[in-house]
């Protein structure tokens, strides 16, 4: 089998040799703890410390603003609940999001719900584009928080999240953005662009599982989640993963000083798989095609085709790629983002998602374009035997 | 190049046996657990969706180093399977699901899949043998389940790789020690029907028809007289066959002979009432090139664990067939298999209709 394909940066990316390199010091003479006062504490301390001032410069934030968590369902949870805990009590009940959310969201805010909340879901075009009437509708005064995310993890969609920020704001509520797929991606500026949190993860750019941050613009009222020490400033008690903060903060000047870069060669390569992959399936459908797209993702359909068995093939053709979300079970379920943008369930459970990104290269996509449409022809061609 | 299996695996000691065997001959093998139902919140101490066999299974294939998948056949299993055992105790029969499982969703939607994976074979845990693309029991009597295959299409038994059918319950234990799957080698063999986690049956048809189906409500118990014997809770809890919760205050055991679904009666009758020594079945499917004819004399079986009884073919056609037993047998049930025999040799089955008590004659021929 020729080398295998990894067109799945959306799930994971590999960790950058540079970030690798940033950290290791940290597993070896600088192990101390950063809350310790001794020469090791401080070594640690003003390690973090860096970390953070350097991340948050990639977010235009102040270091006071950037909060290390274990990743982006933390962030989203935090988020949610947080700022729920904290306005319940102003007569800010209700939580709005949008039913394209990763499962981090809309489960925090079901919770929320549970503990008495309204949830509200803003609705969506066919293209997974946030409708602002739907928005004007649902973002009252008595929201507590609106999140929204900015880059759509399975089919790529960009909202506009300076905008919408911007109208949750006047209407004094607080307003966030699950950021992970979108960092590296899209110009974030919290300087400019007025969000009241972005939740970011280290594992989709370059940096290690388990490590994330999320942004809260001073003055944001939120209870923390976990109660313990002041690591965090309260935020996020807990011995600080330095080794991953330092990690994170190198993977976020790299992803950002190669963004525009990066975001056209991959923008190319991803319309020009797209393409031919048009080409040879006439019948495709690419989802979220009409809408402003990330350009690291590629969300397909074939019709008479199935994910699971599509994902199986690609996989033994040495091709990784993954459908919308996976059961913990490990296997295939329909989509609730496809399914919320109206696409029909005989679509959605042939969605394949291939998302490009460090590892990808125009050789590696001109093979899933040989390869692909191949897979699709014997996986019909067994259908129609079959009916 | 060598050739791909798609192995079924649930995460037990026999699939996951029948998987390290075919690794060891060199076969490119595939692990693959089926997901099938989901138990939901109503049985809490097992999780949901039957983790922790897939689990199992994966971690058997971890150590194989092979790939494993699930294959999420929910909707398939519950229309073919689910349903059907839920319409078939309806309409006062004992369903067979695992019958069911094998003919549509093991042997054809699986295999389905595996044909696009580009697999030759396809491979399970059962205790059967394939010798030269026909059926056989499992060399181990006591454990053999090939009671359980005869629905499936003729054409796929060339492509069935059973590699525990040789073995006995005991050495296939050995064999996950010896390739050293201790993790599952001693796992406890579940008797319940996987989708009836506790056993009660009653409960799965009260999900599916409501508590107030037919099925489920009081009728009478009569006797084969007619007299009325006593109530019952419902005619879709009794089997024929069956002793337990019947009316007491006979002279002689009683059994359940008959199920009258439209009058919501449960027939009883002692012992010899339950002798049949005719039995019609339909569904008919034949695992060999040439079956046998009207006047052939085969062995039967009429349930999981009864022996082999002979008999003879009394009336055939493509579809259905009847038998005369050269013994009576006890308790032959609507809804359970009738299994054709040549000593070890499958030669096809039939879902059970009827019985009749007296032994059915051939046709006479016209002069």
């Amino acid at each position: 089998m020729p080398q295998p394909i990894y067109m799945d940066h959306a799930a994971t990316t590999p960790v950058r040799d540079e970030v690798r390199a940033a950290m290791e010091p940290f597993y070896g003479p600088r192990f101390g703890n950063p809350s310790s006062t001794h020469r090791w504490g401080r070594d640690a301390r003003a390690a973090l410390d860096e970390a953070r001032e350097r991340l948050a410069r990639c977010l235009g934030a102040t270091p006071g603003e950037v909060f290390f968590t274990s990743g982006g369902t933390e962030g989203d949870n935090l988020a949610i609940l947080g700022a729920w805990h904290a306005l319940r009590a102003t007569g800010r009940t209700a939580v709005v999001t949008s039913p394209i959310e990763h499962k981090a969201i809309l489960a925090a805010a079901h919770y929320a719900a549970h503990e008495g909340a309204t949830e509200r879901l803003l609705a969506v075009t066919h293209d997974g584009v946030v409708e602002r009437a739907s928005f004007d509708t649902l973002v009252r005064s008595d929201v507590a928080v609106c999140s929204i995310m900015w880059v759509n993890n399975e089919i790529g969609v960009v909202q506009s999240i300076p905008d919408l920020a911007g109208e949750a704001k006047a209407r004094g509520v607080l307003f966030h953005t699950d950021a992970v797929q979108a960092f590296g991606k899209i110009v974030i500026d919290a300087q400019c662009q007025p969000f009241d949190m972005l939740t970011m993860s280290g594992h989709k750019i370059g940096a290690p599982k388990g490590i994330g941050a999320i942004f809260i613009r001073r003055g944001t009222p939120y209870e923390p989640l976990l109660h313990g020490g002041s690591q965090n400033f309260g935020v996020r008690p807990g011995t600080e993963n330095v080794a991953a903060a330092v990690g994170l903060a190198r993977a976020a000047e790299l992803a950002v000083a190669e963004r525009d870069e990066e975001m056209h060669r991959l923008g190319e390569l991803r319309d020009r798989l797209q393409a031919e992959l048009l080409a040879r399936i006439p019948d495709a459908v690419v989802h979220s095609a009409g809408a402003p797209r990330a350009p690291h993702v590629l969300n397909i359909s074939v019709p008479g085709t199935d994910s699971e068995s599509m994902l199986m093939a690609l996989d033994l053709a040495g091709i990784a790629c993954s459908s919308g979300s996976a059961c913990q079970s490990g296997s295939v379920d329909p989509s609730h983002v496809l399914a919320a943008i109206g696409v029909p369930r005989e679509l959605a459970i042939a969605a394949v998602r291939l998302s490009l990104g460090a590892l990808t290269t125009p050789e590696g996509v001109e093979r899933v374009a040989q390869v692909f449409p191949a897979l699709v022809a014997k996986s019909r061609r067994l259908a129609g035997a079959l009916a | 190049m060598r050739e791909r299996v798609v192995v079924a695996m649930s995460g037990g000691v026999d699939s996951s046996v029948a998987a390290a065997t075919l690794v060891r001959q060199g076969f490119d093998v595939i692990g693959v657990t089926m997901k099938l139902f989901c138990y939901g919140a109503d049985v809490p101490d097992r999780p949901c969706c039957s983790l922790d066999s897939i689990n199992d299974a994966r971690r058997v294939c971890e150590s194989l180093g092979v790939p494993h998948y699930v294959l999420n056949l929910e909707s398939a299993f519950g229309r073919d399977v689910v349903q059907n055992f839920v319409t078939e105790y309806a309409a006062g029969r004992t369903p067979i699901p695992c019958v069911r499982c094998n003919t549509f969703t093991k042997f054809r939607d699986l295999l389905h899949r595996a044909h696009a994976l580009d697999a030759r074979w396809i491979a399970t845990g059962h205790y059967a043998r394939v010798i030269n693309g026909e059926l056989y029991r499992g060399h181990d009597h006591d454990k053999d389940q090939s009671y359980f295959l005869w629905g499936i299409d003729r054409s796929v038994v060339r492509q069935m790789l059973l590699p525990v059918g040789e073995h006995t319950k005991a050495r296939t234990r050995q064999v996950a020690h010896e390739l050293g799957l201790e993790g599952v080698a001693e796992k406890v063999e579940s008797q319940d029907i996987c989708f009836v986690p506790d056993g009660d049956h009653a409960k799965v048809i009260a999900k599916h028809l409501g508590a107030d189906t037919p099925a489920l409500a009081r009728g009478a118990f009569v006797d084969s007289s007619g007299r009325i014997a006593g109530m019952h809770t419902g005619y879709a809890r009794f089997t024929i066959g069956q002793r337990r919760g019947l009316p007491g205050g006979y002279a002689q055991p009683m059994y359940v002979i008959a199920i009258r679904p439209d009058a919501r009666e449960v027939v009883i009758g002692p012992r010899e009432e339950l002798l049949g020594r005719g039995v019609m079945a339909r569904d008919l499917n034949w695992l060999v090139d040439v079956p046998p004819a009207v006047g052939a004399h085969v062995q039967v079986q009429v349930r999981h664990r009864a022996s082999a009884a002979p008999a003879e073919i009394v009336r055939l056609d493509d579809d259905s067939i009847e038998l005369a037993l050269d013994e009576p047998v006890s308790a032959i049930t609507p809804g359970q298999s009738l299994v054709l025999y040549d000593g070890d040799r499958v030669l096809g089955g039939a879902l059970i209709d009827s019985s009749r008590a007296a032994r059915s004659a051939l046709p006479v021929l016209a002069a």
